[in-house]
């Protein structure tokens, strides 16, 4: 199973059955270097028949306006709004994951979404496992979906 | 940025059946198993510094390492740590000299997340069985929040360490 692409599905779906903005993962040969600078990273925790970490990694105009986008009214701040908002899409990317994973029978269960605001966050796994970071684009700016997991 | 976080009662909707009104009184074997863990683990003593917490401030120049809880219960496990004492952990632990927050740091922190998850297991369900836990990832940065999503109850316990306090943050869904 690609769990890069299969990843890129599952964003790809959550946005376009809830937050109607136009994003792009970036093909492998043109994402640039430069890390994503992250003010709002939301995290889940899977588990099962693969352990993992799946993490959405926002600058912050990126959250307020996918944010906004969501719910249908502007956001100035990353505030409630925007934890709850990005932490659902995180939980909501993992789910379909879950389903892709069961697809090819692999069960796995997931923890509940917790959200990091701050300035220049950064976030690490465990080493040893494998990790796969989608870039994409959209109007407001790039976002990053990152996936660390070991196959059990 | 969201300054407080509102820790609403508990409802009857749990999963599994399961009943989290224990939630409070698991509190007093979190302490025990993390005591256990810095002495037999880590080879630190410490103890308990104050009455848990039900908010944090944000976080400054700290590491935060984590582990989610999923199946019967779902949750996060989280332990908070302030620079100094994430090297003196880290020193400890690992028989080494830190000076920086590097990849031994994060795999030290991660590591203790990931013990302290899999206590926790054990203290919520005869023997762990039913809860699995996720990897264990680490968040650092100069200043940041931590939260809960709204229909998580939370508990935060401070520990003191010979360098700083410490946290250790258990968050349920209801």
């Amino acid at each position: 199973m690609d769990m890069e692409q299969s990843l890129i599905d599952a964003t790809l779906a959550v946005f376009a059955s809830m937050i109607f903005i136009d994003i792009t993962p970036e093909a492998p040969s043109k994402r640039e270097p430069v890390a994503i600078a992250s003010n709002l990273c939301s995290l889940i925790g899977l588990a099962g028949d693969l352990k993992g970490i799946l993490a959405i990694q926002c600058p912050g105009q990126v959250a307020m306006g996918i944010t906004g986008a969501m719910l249908g009214m502007e956001v100035t701040e990353l505030d409630e709004d925007a934890k709850d908002a990005i932490g659902e899409i995180a939980n909501m990317v993992a789910g379909g994951l879950k389903e892709a994973l069961a697809a090819s029978g692999r069960k796995i269960e997931l923890a509940i979404p917790t959200t990091v605001i701050g300035k220049s966050i950064r976030t690490s796994g465990l080493s040893g496992a494998t990790r796969v970071m989608v870039p994409f684009s959209c109007p407001l700016g790039r976002f990053g979906v990152e996936l660390r997991f070991i196959l059990s | 940025m969201p300054d407080t976080l509102s820790v609403a009662p508990l409802g009857p909707e749990i999963l599994g059946g399961n009943d989290v009104s224990s939630f409070t009184q698991i509190s007093n074997k979190i302490i025990e198993s993390t005591i256990e863990i810095f002495t037999d683990m880590v080879m630190m003593e410490i103890s308990v510094a104050g009455e848990p917490l039900l908010e944090l401030a944000p976080l400054k120049r700290s590491i935060t390492g984590m582990v989610g809880l999923a199946g019967v219960y779902r949750g996060v496990l989280a332990v908070h740590f302030p620079k100094q004492v994430a090297l003196e952990v880290t020193g400890s632990f690992l028989g080494m000299e830190v000076d920086e927050i590097n990849d031994d740091v994060q795999d030290a922190i991660g590591e203790i997340a990931n013990m302290l998850g899999g206590n926790l297991k054990t203290i919520l369900s005869d023997r762990g069985k039913d809860i699995h836990l996720s990897l264990p990832s680490t968040i650092y940065g100069e200043e940041y929040a931590f939260t809960s999503q709204a229909d998580a109850e939370q508990i935060i316990l401070p520990f003191q360490a010979p360098a700083g306090v410490f946290y250790v943050e258990v968050e349920l869904e209801r």
